[in-house]
């Protein structure tokens, strides 16, 4: 077998591993981002309704 | 990453007896490197923690950790890659290759004990678990000095062991993951910490209910 076909595996398993991981780190912080954008929301809610 | 991509497939010359194949190792050695440097920050940021009590030492070495088991992985799977065509094996219980096999275990256990254990004393036990686990890291470094292995050398007292032109490539190949390790560790860092700012946020809002 060529060694090329070696090469470009571990060169890809490589770079979809670190793809895949950077990937769950942005849909993680966009969660985590939407989540703290909503407890701000629901916080200003309720101290709104506590001055009223 | 991209001047790292050119110097590893234009530049950088092919090796005489392994051809091709070698350029395996610009992506092995600072991968393994940075793996090292990463189980590193684990140690020095679990000694602040024990020494200072301050949370943010134990998620800076938390984030270390699952950085630096992603940089072991991608060792432990170029490797055998290269060893194939060169040994003719995927494996082989050299000292290196098994030492380097325990790192990731080890470190592997550590993000499987912060998941198990309580929150009251996950970070206690995880410093103490990044202090002692980093003993294998220069077991692992000088594995291939203290045994005998069949494992290349590349750097020896002599200085690294390859032409000039594969030194630039390995260097510049080694920023190139310096900065991806970095930027993965920072953004890592700064989701633990927004999930830190969710948990204080939920309790604000838990006390608000209360008083209600």
């Amino acid at each position: 077998m060529d060694n090329s076909v070696y090469l470009f595996a571990a060169f890809s398993i490589t770079w979809t591993l670190i793809f895949v991981y950077v990937f769950r780190l942005f849909r993680a912080q966009k969660a985590l981002d939407a989540r703290i954008s909503a407890i701000k929301e629901t916080l200003q809610d309720k101290i709104e309704l506590g001055d009223s | 990453m991209l001047l790292a991509l050119y110097t590893i497939f234009i530049y950088a010359p092919l090796e005489k007896t392994m051809g091709v194949i070698q350029k395996i190792f610009y992506i092995h050695v600072p991968s393994a490197f940075l793996a090292y440097l990463a189980f590193f920050i684990t140690f020095v940021a679990s000694i602040l923690y024990l020494y200072r009590k301050d949370s943010k030492w134990d998620t800076v070495a938390h984030c270390a950790v699952e950085t630096g088991v992603v940089f072991c992985t991608i060792v432990l799977i170029t490797g055998p890659i290269w060893a194939k065509p060169i040994w003719n094996v995927w494996w082989t219980w050299d000292p290196r290759l098994t030492t380097t096999l325990i790192l990731w275990f080890t470190y592997v256990a550590y993000l499987m004990l912060r998941r198990t254990v309580k929150e009251n004393q996950r970070a206690n036990l995880s410093a103490v678990f990044g202090i002692i686990g980093f003993i294998n890291v220069p077991i692992t470094f000088f594995s291939i000095r203290l045994w005998r292995t069949i494992h290349p050398v590349v750097i020896s007292s002599r200085g690294f062991n390859m032409s000039g032109p594969m030194k630039v490539s390995l260097l510049i190949a080694f920023l190139a993951f310096c900065f991806l390790f970095f930027c993965i560790l920072m953004s890592r860092i700064r989701l633990e910490r927004s999930k830190m700012r969710v948990e204080e946020l939920n309790e604000i809002i838990g006390v608000m209910n209360i008083k209600k």
